[in-house]
């Protein structure tokens, strides 16, 4: 593997750096900020205030829930807190990308599933003998699952699907190593 | 491999997530439970009634209190810290790829050494334009953790095989710091986007 700075790279290239969410949440507390920095303004230099009265404000927050609509206010509060969800996960979770790691000794190399998934279709579909609409590759951290529907009337060999498929991912060699699952559907189709 | 900071953003998101939580919960528990709402209604009105009194008390001369100066001079405090927060997001493109100084007492040639990153940026864009087996290649130039770094992303065309262009990809590396003298730490990232998918796997040949 390459040296510490490599695999520091690498574990930021695989994982989300979060700054959507960070600049919603940014310029979200940035509105609020504004709006109760300009009415504290105007109550210290004692002018009528423009929307509410600071003050006025919280006390009506405190004679909750009179002086509003309980459905109102429980909505509100829902949404209010499923945006607060929204960034505490976004902040807890460990975010990992839908990528893998390849080893090498000179780069740090990280290639997203997808790619993955289209090279190892490539193999199965050659292996099986099917047409590349008849396979099908979902590529997750631990597992592949390679679904192939076969053509009517001639049967597919998963053995050597598998082996292909285990080859190449051999010769890949991603990072974790996902175990391979290949099957075949028993319904067949004709002219794909 | 930029310097968008991540441990401040993880912090900082989960701080304003649980003010928000609270806030909402607040308000859904005040709607829903009357046993609560009662409760609430006795406690925030004690803190209101000392607030006012707070106001009351630190009027200058008669007029209004400096408490909403001190709340201003937070909120100000606050903003600059989100915009900091947000001026720090993706922070880290740099335009030289080496800047080495060299004095005369050691081995080699003193002096100066600078290149830009575009040197390296399109020396590697034309050595990949020709493949087939690529729809775009995009190559930047970042600086993380003190040291200067190449970011290479490519977008491959449906089934290509990943390892290949690794493989290819490290050989240019190398033969590019032959030419520079230089080695820089560089990411290869094989990524999918729409073109790849809308695209045609194969080409005929």
């Amino acid at each position: 593997m390459p040296g510490e700075y490599l695999e520091q790279v690498l574990r930021r290239e695989t994982h989300s750096s979060r700054a959507l969410p960070s600049i919603i949440a940014a310029l979200l507390v940035c509105v609020l900020a504004l709006y109760a920095l300009l009415e504290s303004m105007l109550r210290a230099l004692d002018q009528p205030a423009w929307l509410a009265d600071p003050l006025e404000l919280v006390a009506a927050a405190a004679r909750w829930p009179a002086g509003t609509s309980p459905v109102l206010l429980a909505a509100a509060g829902f949404v209010t807190l499923l945006i607060g969800l929204m960034f505490f996960l976004a902040a807890i979770l460990p975010g990992r990308r839908a990528k893998h790691v390849l080893p090498h000794p000179r780069l740090a190399v990280v290639v997203a599933d997808e790619v993955l998934a289209a090279a190892l279709a490539r193999v199965a579909k050659r292996a099986a003998g099917v047409a590349r609409e008849q396979v099908t590759v979902v590529v997750t951290r631990h597992s592949v699952t390679v679904s192939i529907r076969p053509t009517s009337g001639i049967g597919v060999d998963t053995e050597a699907v598998r082996r292909a498929v285990d080859g190449e991912l051999d010769r890949i060699n991603p990072l974790p190593r996902p175990q391979a699952e290949i099957r075949v559907a028993p319904i067949g189709v004709v002219g794909v | 491999m930029n310097g968008t900071p991540r441990g401040v953003n993880r912090v900082l998101l989960a701080l304003i997530g649980l003010v928000f939580l609270a806030g909402g919960g607040l308000m859904v528990a005040v709607a829903t439970a009357p046993a609560f709402a009662a409760a609430w209604r006795r406690q925030a009105g004690r803190w209101i009634q000392e607030l006012r009194d707070a106001a009351g008390a630190t009027g200058v001369r008669g007029g209004p209190s400096w408490i909403w100066l001190v709340v201003a001079g937070v909120l100000v405090l606050l903003i600059i810290t989100m915009l900091a927060w947000l001026a720090a997001q993706g922070r880290g493109r740099t335009a030289l790829l080496v800047d080495s100084y060299r004095t005369g007492t050691g081995p080699g040639v003193a002096g100066r050494v600078v290149l830009q990153a575009s040197v390296a940026e399109q020396a590697i864009r034309n050595a990949l334009a020709n493949r087939t087996d690529l729809v775009s290649a995009t190559i930047s130039t970042y600086e993380f953790r003190g040291q200067t770094g190449l970011k290479i992303r490519l977008v491959p065309r449906q089934g290509a095989a990943p390892e290949v262009l690794a493989a290819e990809v490290s050989a240019l590396v190398e033969a590019l710091e032959s030419l520079t003298g230089h080695a820089v730490p560089v990411v290869l990232s094989l990524a999918s986007g729409a073109r790849a998918r809308l695209t045609r796997k194969e080409r005929v040949r």
